[in-house]
């Protein structure tokens, strides 16, 4: 078969489905909505304080758009367990690890693409309110932050894209990563530092810091980051090749 | 050639054979319908001929190879499975249109398919909008998009209006006619009985027969004749000389406009029987035998089918689908 052929018709699903490409969009609106409703506000007080750290402040609202990344990757995947829909892909692909590997790279191609989008558009966007407090892509780490911010995005996209595939369900996977995300580094975040550094979210935002904290650098938390993602999609592809349909 | 063949085909779930053993050829040139009651076993022997579950022995091949290792498979197989498999928020021209592009087919042809199965002018309504009927003319719309030599639907009629199960005979009619292979499968012996040609009928995951539809009839049906006659107290002493019985089957069971049927017996031998006894018959024919009838009889007599405690319905017909946002 095709690859060209099955990247398209993935790509075709996407963005035929409201639930998929409104969430690819959010990524995007909500951080930017965030970052401008912040920077707009407190940002100046804030970056007037001081434990600022103005290079990791200035994503701030990546917390709120890595949701809708989660979102995105989620409903990509579970689409295809609503009443038996996966059938009906597979009788059309039965090449069952092409039809992996494509929903794959159209869901962390399209994520990737609006994270780096997303995460330069919040960079600049914030810093625009800053005044004599702004930074520019000039300063020190702040590049790789807004390239590590757009992987970042991707990975999580993936991370969820293969917990949807494993347990088959868009609701699964957000009652998984999101108090994986949003609650679990609070509770064990302090005090058992060690372990909750290798977290997905804490070490792939390291690469946002510009004197990254605990044994991760920038790249190596974002490629224990990685590593995770790489952990649920072939956990995911275990799944589409063992199972019946 | 272009056939579905299943060889030694089993399929078990845990402890349960959903498919036990199963050889069967569905030819071309010819509509077969795939018969059973719910829980037989045909959908999962159509899951297994689409690759789509794993026999747990056994091989099922389209045009001699596994349906996985087709270029194309949408060019060569269309099915049918299930008729809310499609996406409730995608418009029906997206659905088609993922499909048709992941096999290299022209969009025009998603048109066509559309214009065939008449749902051009709601082809961009989302498909949660449809009603079960505009649902069924979908999934054989996507069936039909690869123009493929084989067509395999799953209860196809479901839903449909009187007007929409007109419209699937003749569809179905017609794909044979072009020298298609058609394994249509249904719970409906006088749906089917109108469009089939040849028949596979399973019971709890077996064959019961494999053969042409008049010969199925035939073969598990007895003969049954009608009569009406102005004499029915001769006719039967006649007739039971002869070893049949008459029975009255409307009227008062007495004068000239009463009907009688005489079971297990033919027009030709109670009409000879009649005229050399000089007995004046008003009306005589065969009574035809309905596939239905047929159906019965022979699932009564397949003894593994009826010894079940619960009847048919203990192995799901389909996994229950998972439910998410």
């Amino acid at each position: 078969m095709s690859p060209t052929a099955v990247l398209h018709s993935e790509w075709i699903k996407i963005k035929s489905l409201r639930g998929s490409i409104g969430s690819l969009a959010a990524v995007f609106l909500t951080t930017v909505a965030v970052t401008v409703l912040v920077f707009a506000t407190v940002g100046r007080a804030e970056a007037d304080n001081a434990d600022a750290e103005p290079l990791f402040d200035a994503f701030y609202a990546l917390n709120f758009g890595q949701l809708a990344a989660i979102g995105f990757g989620a409903t990509a995947v579970s689409s295809e367990y609503v009443n038996g829909a996966l059938r009906v892909s597979l009788s059309a692909v039965p090449r069952r690890g092409l039809f992996y590997r494509s929903k794959i790279a159209v869901v962390g191609g399209a994520a990737l693409a609006v994270g780096l989008l997303t995460s330069f558009t919040a960079f600049l966007g914030g810093q625009a309110f800053l005044g004599q407090h702004a930074i520019g892509l000039g300063h020190t780490g702040a590049v790789s932050a807004c390239v590590g911010g757009g992987i970042y995005l991707a990975l999580m996209a993936l991370l969820a894209a293969g917990l949807a595939a494993l347990l088959r369900s868009g609701v699964a996977v957000l009652s998984v990563l999101i108090p994986f995300n949003l609650i679990v580094p609070f509770v064990i975040g302090d005090v058992a530092g060690g372990a909750a550094q290798f977290l997905p979210d804490r070490a792939g935002q390291q690469i946002l810091r510009e004197d990254p904290t605990g044994v991760l650098g920038g790249w190596a938390g974002l490629g224990v980051m990685a590593l995770w993602a790489a952990a649920a999609v072939g956990a995911g592809w275990w799944a589409v090749r063992r199972r019946d349909a | 050639m272009t056939s579905i063949d299943v060889q030694q085909l089993t399929k078990e779930y845990g402890t349960t054979r959903a498919v036990d053993d199963l050889t069967f050829g569905v030819r071309p040139g010819q509509v077969t319908g795939f018969l059973g009651p719910n829980g037989a076993g045909k959908s999962t022997t159509l899951r297994l001929v689409l690759g789509l579950d794993r026999p747990t022995s056994g091989t099922a091949t389209v045009g001699g190879r596994p349906y996985a290792a087709y270029e194309e498979p949408l060019r060569q197989v269309g099915a049918l499975l299930d008729a809310q498999a499609a996406h409730g928020s995608r418009t029906a021209r997206n659905h088609l249109l993922a499909l048709a592009v992941s096999n290299r087919i022209t969009p025009a042809r998603v048109d066509e398919v559309l214009e065939e199965t008449g749902l051009s002018a709601v082809a961009g309504r989302r498909v949660k909008t449809y009603s079960l009927g505009m649902r069924q003319r979908l999934g054989i719309a996507a069936a039909l998009l690869g123009d493929p030599a084989v067509v395999i639907l799953d209860e196809p009629s479901n839903g449909l209006d009187p007007e929409g199960i007109i419209w699937i005979r003749e569809l179905l009619r017609r794909l044979a006619r072009e020298g298609r292979t058609v394994l249509v499968s249904s719970h409906l012996m006088n749906e089917t009985a109108t469009f089939a040609d040849h028949l596979v009928v399973l019971g709890r995951g077996r064959l019961l027969a494999d053969t042409p539809m008049r010969e199925f009839i035939a073969s598990h049906s007895k003969p049954r004749a009608r009569a009406r006659t102005t004499d029915p107290v001769r006719l039967r002493a006649v007739l039971a000389r002869a070893g049949h019985d008459l029975t009255a089957v409307d009227g008062d069971g007495d004068g000239d406009g009463s009907r009688w049927a005489v079971d297990g017996a033919r027009a030709e031998e109670i009409g000879r029987l009649a005229a050399r006894e000089g007995v004046p018959m008003l009306e005589l024919a065969d009574e035809e035998a309905s596939l239905e009838d047929a159906y019965l009889a022979l699932t009564a007599s397949a003894t593994e089918f009826t010894a079940g405690p619960s009847g048919a319905l203990t192995v799901p017909e389909k996994p229950a689908p998972r439910q998410e946002a």
